[in-house]
């Protein structure tokens, strides 16, 4: 970490430091980190020089853990405890994962989502997922020479609330601070459009290793307005390994395999599908652990044939998400294929002529949602050149509430733009009511059982009313990353009970900070250390917002006596830090309370400068917003 | 929280409160004042920006989509001009043709017939175009405030029509 440099008072703050910042595409099957560099986004490879990082863990015991190629080239060893493809797991329960009894994991029941048995211990797939990140995290600051300062990470488009919350958790866990969860085809969109400069309606058709997301967006000079999206958050390249293997099953009339050889097997059949992208026939050759071999030649044909309604299956979100925005194939400008798995030819071939016109693939279908991310990032961080870009993006599944009869209510519907905000009254049923429960679902589904639950929570403290008097405003906010918190009122009687709720898939800052000090002996000095650091961290970024606010429009927007107040609360806070006293968790956080509290209204008119601006040209004294 | 009534929207547009509205100049309002109030632009601003970031950011998402929706637009001057929509109670013969176009809608989806949804959606796309036209004249033309607000309770039956036949679509599809 740098030394913290301080302006003095009444000189203009030094050019903001470059800020490292990086993208990460944490996918199915392989991972991958990008940076911008130079005005650039390149993707950061490993030190053999190897961009793509298989999202593969692999528990080796006593506390070693090992992630990546060999990880992946382990897994038909010890398939019980190399995780791979994780993500599948991420925010789900046992009854959610489709393939349980073909998987080699010992699958754990737990509250909210599944644990894997390891020799590990039980380990949470938020967990596993933090091994991936982690590991991507050290590659980019031993490349970037230096603590990065934050991470847009993607997630694909339609995963729910539970499955974001988890890929926050485990950013988290891995010791980033994330800027911002960014949808995988938002992300390639960025890529493509500021590489082509272009404007219109484009299609993002992205097939990654276990997810399938469409999205439909509008490109307007640097603005990328998502219309709608879809997709399927169990359809990926994975399966048409699955079709390869089952056809396999079959033809040599196997028994079931043990997890080593169904692991061994799995690896030989998706390098048959890759060849198949080259040539149009292939051998298959895999010998099993009771010397058995299996001998196929796979040609493209019966490889069509076999995976025909999983390529039929991407077909029906794309009408959707074309339907709900409005829009024909003839309105579209462009389609944009991401994801390793558009490599397959007959795939190519099929979206050219549901399109009627070439998809674009002059970027690399694996690295593109990473370059995006890390555009992204860049321009999150603060640094130069970021200005230039702005995603509006949607939700992929409506938000709702449980009423009478199991059904469900939606407050926020699907492909509403984010951030987004909506409230929904409800009232008493009985006379005498003094407490209510509250059900939040997702999906599109009309009954409650079918759509996903998020969370359940009481309201108490109702003032006893006659039924139907009490009116209690349930208000639903989404936020950037698309992730919902949930509060409560009571309006008539003017009693206050208000709540906010985190899914019940999503993990407790307690059970966060359990699991970054599990194993560690001094737990009790850790928990203060990394607490002290986090107040570091959170203060540091309070102090280089506030100069950069200060240099930006303090003269402008400041009486001389409110300037000098919150360069004193400046001085103050950077004062404790520099010192960075082991025992200074309670002054860093009084002071940084104070400073926030001195720029209170500097901000509000900051925020009302930045109205201004956009409304130049316009009558302001009307605006109420 | 901001207020999440439809009142202030047209002026947060730079609009005149009319029905009949230029999309072109509302979405190019939209992206304006996006640009300046999205929390991506407050990323790296202190956190009480970024909360008011959100808030404001949340409030131009939902007055853009009040008023891109016509039937939303149309309650929004009801509301502005003081007036209710719930007094207005639909004619039987509306409630008819409603029962009629969920037949419809529900024969075609029995017999996995594509063609008639769409065509069915064809058609309430016209209806919706008509209804359009007599808000348009209704509010910008009358100021007849009771009749605008019947067309609006039609135009939501209209728009639940549109999501029967979406989802029957869909679920052919699968």
């Amino acid at each position: 970490m740098a030394l913290l440099q301080i302006v003095e008072p009444g000189q203009s703050a030094a050019p903001h430091q470059h800020r490292l910042a990086v993208g990460i595409d944490l996918g199915t099957t392989h991972s991958l980190v990008a940076s911008v560099r130079s005005g650039t986004a390149q993707v950061l490879p490993d030190e053999a020089g190897r961009a793509l990082l298989p999202s593969v863990v692999h528990y080796k015991g006593e506390g070693e853990v090992d992630v990546g190629w060999t990880a992946r080239d382990d897994a038909a060893k010890d398939p019980h405890n190399t995780i791979v493809s994780v993500k599948r797991f991420m925010g789900r329960g046992i009854a959610d994962i489709a393939d349980v009894a073909n998987l080699p994991y010992q699958f754990i029941e737990a509250p909210g989502m599944v644990k894997l048995k390891t020799v590990a211990g039980d380990l949470s797939p938020v967990e596993v997922s933090a091994e991936i990140l982690k590991v991507l995290r050290e590659r980019a600051e031993l490349s970037l020479g230096g603590e990065l300062s934050g991470a847009v990470i993607t997630v694909p488009a339609y995963f729910d609330d539970a499955q974001r919350q988890a890929t926050k958790d485990a950013a988290r866990l891995a010791g980033l601070t994330v800027l911002r969860l960014l949808n995988e085809p938002t992300a390639a969109a960025i890529a493509y459009g500021l590489d082509n400069a272009s404007e219109g309606i484009y299609c993002v058709y992205d097939l990654g290793g276990g997810t399938f997301d469409f999205s439909v967006l509008r490109l307007t000079r640097g603005v990328f307005e998502v219309l709608a999206t879809s997709g399927d958050s169990a359809l990926g390249g994975d399966d048409f390994d699955r079709a390869i293997f089952d056809w396999l099953l079959t033809q040599h009339k196997l028994p079931k395999l043990s997890p080593e050889d169904m692991r061994h097997l799995l690896t030989v059949v998706r390098l048959a599908k890759e060849q198949l992208t080259d040539v149009a026939v292939t051998e298959i050759r895999c010998s099993l652990s009771d010397n058995t071999t299996i001998n196929a030649i796979l040609s493209r044909e019966v490889f069509v044939e076999l995976t025909k309604p999983l390529l039929a299956k991407t077909f029906s979100p794309v009408r959707r998400a074309l339907r709900d925005a409005d829009l024909h194939v003839e309105d579209v400008q462009g389609v944009v294929l991401v994801g390793g798995a558009t490599r397959m030819p007959h795939l190519h071939l099929a979206v050219t002529e549901f399109f009627f016109r070439e998809p674009l693939t002059n970027l690399d279908p694996d690295k593109v949602v990473a370059l995006g991310a890390a555009i992204q990032a860049n321009a999150l961080a603060g640094n130069a050149g970021g200005d230039e870009l702005l995603l509006l993006d949607v939700i992929p599944l409506s938000l709702g509430i449980e009423t009478m009869g199991g059904l469900s209510e939606k407050i926020i519907p699907r492909n509403s733009t984010i951030p987004s905000a909506r409230a929904q009254d409800f009232t008493t049923f009985k006379d005498g009511q003094t407490a209510m429960s509250f059900h939040v679902v997702q999906g599109e589904r009309e009954l409650v059982s079918e759509c996903r639950s998020l969370a359940r929570f009481d309201m108490r403290g109702i003032p006893p009313m006659v039924a139907g008097a009490a009116r209690i405003r349930v208000t639903f906010q989404v936020d950037a990353d698309g992730l919902l918190s949930v509060s409560a009122r009571e309006q008539t009687s003017g009693v206050e009970s208000s709540i906010t709720v985190k899914p019940s898939y999503g993990l407790t800052d307690g059970e966060i900070a359990q699991m970054l000090t599990a194993g560690i002996s001094s737990a009790e000095h850790d928990k203060h250390m990394r607490a002290l650091r986090e107040a570091q961290v959170d203060a540091r970024r309070l102090l280089d917002a506030t100069e950069a606010a200060m240099a930006e429009d303090g003269h402008e927007l400041l009486s001389k006596a409110e300037w000098s107040d919150i360069w004193e609360k400046i001085y103050e806070l950077a004062e404790v830090i520099l010192l960075g006293d082991a025992n200074s968790l309670e002054t860093l956080r009084k002071n940084t309370e104070a400073l926030n509290a001195a720029t209170a209204t500097f901000a509000s008119r900051r925020m009302d400068a930045s109205i201004r601006k956009a409304l130049s040209g316009r009558q302001i004294e009307s605006v109420d917003l | 929280m901001n207020t999440l009534s439809g009142t202030n929207y047209f002026e947060m547009f730079g609009l005149a409160p009319r029905f009949t509205i230029d999309l072109n100049s509302l979405e190019q309002s939209f992206r304006k004042l996006q640009i300046e109030l999205h929390p991506d632009r407050h990323a790296s601003h202190s956190e009480t920006e970024q909360r008011m970031a959100l808030q404001l950011s949340t409030t131009v998402n939902d007055g853009y989509r009040t008023l891109r929706n016509p039937a939303s637009r149309a309650q929004c001057l009801i509301t502005l001009a003081g007036k209710d929509e719930s007094t207005a109670v639909l004619s039987p013969t509306f409630l008819m043709a409603q029962m009629e176009w969920r037949e419809a809608i529900a024969e075609a989806k029995a017999s996995s017939d594509i063609v008639a949804l769409e065509a069915l959606a064809k058609r309430l796309k016209h209806k919706v175009n008509v209804q359009e036209q007599d808000l348009a004249a209704a509010l910008d033309e009358r100021s007849d405030f009771d009749a605008a607000g019947m067309r609006v309770n039609e135009l939501r039956f209209y728009e639940k029509l549109r999501v029967e036949i979406d989802d029957a679509l869909d679920a052919l599809d699968n």
